[in-house]
Formats: C-alpha cells, structure tokens, sequence
C-alpha cells in the first residue's frame, strides 16, 4: 500500500532539520513552476498512463489518494478485512536518483518520522518500510541502526539506483538490516530509463505501457546480481523482497541460470547450490500485478514452477491504477496456496514485527 | 422486466448520473449529452464500481503513430484500470467481439420521465 504526501514536499519538510530546508529550495508556490528554483523529488513525469495512474474512486473531498490514514482504514483495510497492511512510501520511491549522497539520506530519515508519525502511530493495522538512501551505504546502516527497532517498522526498502543489488556497495545496508532480522525490498523506482541515476532499462522505450511492462527488466538483472555475487551465502538470514516487480518472469532466469551455472560456476565458486534454490529461500514476490491467464493448467503450471506457495505474498498496491482486488485477484488460486500467499509466506518473512 | 421512473427528464441534465441500489444489485443511469444509458455498476475485470468511472471518447484503432479520437460522450472508463466499456453495447473497447461485457439495461424517456427496464 502506497502512502502518498496530501500536500508534495511540503508534508516532509516539518521533518526536516532547518538546514536541509533552505537546501531543497525556495518555499513558495512559484517554485514549483521554476526548474532549479526548488526540490522535487525524482519520479515519473515522462511516461503518462492513460487510466490515470491512481484509481478515481480513492480520490475523496479533493484529497490526494492515500494521503489521509483514516480514509485508507475505510477503503482498503476495513472493506477488504486486512489485518495488516505494509506502507511503502510512494514519493520516496525514486530517491535513488538523486546525485547527492547526503541530500538523499536527509530526505529517507524525514520520511521514517512522517511514517512513525503519521501513519503507524495512526493505526494498529499499519506496518511500515523503513526508507534507506542507497548512495551512502554507511549513513543508511546508520538510519537503520535509528529507526530500525521502532514499533510498526518491518522491513527496509532500498530506493533503486544505478548499481545493481548484488554488488558490494550495498554489503553495509544487508548487514544492518539482518541483525535486526528486517528484510530488504525494492519497488520500481519510476525513475527507470528517465534519470541517470535510476535503474537502467534496456533501451528507452517510447510509451508509458511498454515501459510499464518493461519495469522487470530491472528486477531481472537485480535477481541474477544478488545470486551471482554470493548475496545469500554472505547474509544467509537475508530475505529480499521485490515488490511489483512481478514473479512469472523468475522462472525463465531460474532455469536459465541453472543450466548456465552448472556449466560455469568456476567463475562465481561461492555460489554453491543451484541459483533457483537461492531464489526460493531468499527472495519473495508480491502478487500485484497478479497474472491474467487464460487457462486454469497453465496458471498452476507457472504457480507451481515458481513454488509460489511459499514465494508469493499478496499485495494490492492501493491506491494505483493496477490495484489488484484481494476478493477477485487470487480467485482462481487454489485455497491452500491462496491461504499461504495471504497471509502464511508474510508472517514468515516478517516473524513477530508483523503481530 | 421491471420498470422503474428514474427522473423527470428536466431534472436530469446531460453530464450527470445516478447511481440506484434496485435489490441487490447497483444501477448507474447516465445522461450523456442528451443520450440515456443505463450499466450494471460492477466491472467484470474486478467488480471495480465501474459507473463512478468517466465518460468520454476514446482512440480509436488507427494506424501506426496516429491519433483518431472519436465516439466522444459514447465511452465508459472503468475507475480502477480504466478498461473502456461502449455504452450502447456495453462491450469493451480492446476487444469489441470477444472480450469483457458488462451488463446494460434498457432506458428511455416516457412522458417527460427518464425509465429504466431491469
């Protein structure tokens, strides 16, 4: 679920130290018409999707979709009878773009207040991920340190950047988050293909819906990154979650990857189980956008090549144009596994921070 | 068939909608520029309440790189994913022969009243 800013910027900047005020800008509503005059945080401003990217219905009384934590109670966790619901902070998503190490970090910990205050103190169904600027791995670990034991906080998410997940640069961010038993998760950034700084895709695409369905294009090389530099045999507790980054696309790698190991694991000799038996331990998918296939065979088949009824976890990434419908989405799933990708795989991944 | 007095006609200017519980089901009745249309208030993609949605026109099947707007006041967007449903056929607009239908309903004006048959 995607919490998202009633006023832009302007909600963070309370939660900011003076100092970082002055830096991200003038404050005043010309600003924001005036390139350079004043901070906006990196997303999406390229590729416009034609359903309008939110759904209409979460707009109330003018307000921004999920802006307000009592409306949210009411149409997501209420209606859908959700226990507990994972905030992800949508603006925050694209951070990873920003050149400035220290800017970035200084955004990530107003961001964890807002949420602690805003949003988990409002509601005992809230969970939240805690916000790590990448660039700086050092200052992240430290944020963790900060916010990491605070009620409501599950997991840690790590904005995307331009250095893949597997690399070393981010060893200080999987070591913080392990000790205190978080896992990592990684969401499109919306900075993908648009910013210099935001994840790479393959070749600029010219239209919103190609570069929407190309987003696992990131995800893919991300996954191969974590389980060819020996992720999970340094940080054996570590789980990663990849969150709307979609799962069917697993399965290719994972056979792939195989075959390709077997034949050339001198090069990476730290890997030493198959690269699929390291994505099933380790890594989790959310179901949103969930799969529409046609004939019920193949939707097992490609459930059951993903052994997602331990690797799936639902979402609904409320309030977005693609929301996935709890009650219709997993329908055709059959109910043992439905219950898992429920809430079974969830209270695994997340242990006792989810009660 | 049921029928059901919705409105006087002079009460129910172009651009607005009514949304009726008729048992257990919702109806939403549209006045699109003049035109009376009558939808099931559920999507068949998710049950999204597909008639708190836009009416509009769409681009219509074009050639490559060109733009062809039409069938304005004729289209329903589905609030959630924004699936396109024709008013008059209530089909959807990415496959008009096979694909998604919602349920529409017979609405005309009678005597200076806009009536619905369910």
């Amino acid at each position: 679920m995607h919490p998202y800013f009633a006023d832009g910027i302007n909600d963070l900047t309370p939660f900011l130290p003076e100092v970082w005020r002055r830096r991200i800008g003038v404050e005043s509503s010309w600003a924001q018409h005036v390139n350079a005059a004043s901070l906006s945080l990196p997303g999406n401003t390229m590729y416009i999707n034609a359903s309008g990217s939110l759904r209409r219905d979460t707009v109330h009384d003018g307000k921004v979709p999920a802006s307000d934590p009592e409306i949210v109670r009411r149409q997501l966790l209420d209606e859908y009878q959700i226990d507990r619901a994972i905030l992800v902070g949508a603006p925050l998503l694209g951070l990873g773009a920003i050149p400035d190490p220290d800017l970035a970090a200084a955004l990530a910990s107003a961001y964890n207040d807002w949420l602690s205050e805003r949003w988990l103190q409002a509601e005992k169904r809230y969970r939240g991920g805690l916000i790590v600027a990448p660039q700086d791995p050092q200052q992240a670990a430290a944020e963790i340190e900060r916010v990491g034991d605070r009620p409501g906080m599950v997991m840690v998410v790590i904005p995307l950047t331009d250095i893949l997940m597997g690399d070393r640069h981010y060893y200080p961010i999987y070591d913080a988050a392990q000790s205190r038993g978080l896992p990592v998760a990684v969401h499109p950034a919306s900075t993908e293909g648009i910013f210099v700084k935001g994840p790479r895709m393959a070749g600029t695409p010219t239209y919103y819906v190609e570069w929407h369905t190309g987003l696992t294009q990131v995800h893919q090389s991300n996954l191969m990154s974590l389980v060819c530099n020996g992720v999970f045999e340094r940080f054996t507790d570590l789980k990663y979650i990849i969150i709307e980054g979609g799962f069917a696309w697993a399965i290719d790698i994972m056979l792939r990857l195989d075959s390709d190991w077997k034949a050339l694991r001198t090069e990476v000799p730290w890997v030493k189980r198959r690269p699929s038996e390291y994505v099933r331990d380790h890594i989790r998918f959310t179901t949103q956008p969930f799969v529409e296939v046609k004939r019920h065979d193949h939707l097992i088949a490609l459930l059951d090549m993903l052994e997602a009824d331990r690797t799936l976890l639902f979402s609904s990434d409320y309030p977005h144009w693609d929301f996935d419908n709890p009650t219709r989405a997993l329908a055709r799933v059959p109910d043992e596994m439905r219950t898992r990708i429920f809430s079974t795989n969830a209270q695994e991944v997340f242990g006792e921070k989810l009660e | 068939m049921k029928r059901l007095p919705v409105e006087r006609v002079s009460e129910f200017p172009a651009g607005e909608r009514r949304i009726l519980k008729i048992g257990r089901r919702s109806i939403g009745i549209f006045n699109a520029d003049g035109r009376y249309y009558a939808v099931l208030n559920n999507c068949p993609h998710h049950g999204a309440p597909l008639c708190l949605g836009s009416i509009e026109g769409t681009m219509l099947p074009s050639q490559p790189h060109d733009y062809v707007y039409g069938r304005e006041g004729r289209i329903l967007k589905c609030p959630w994913h924004g699936y396109e449903f024709d008013l008059e056929t209530g089909r959807s607009i990415y496959d008009e022969k096979k694909g998604l239908r919602v349920k529409i309903y017979r609405v005309v004006v009678e005597d200076d009243w806009v009536v619905l048959y369910h």
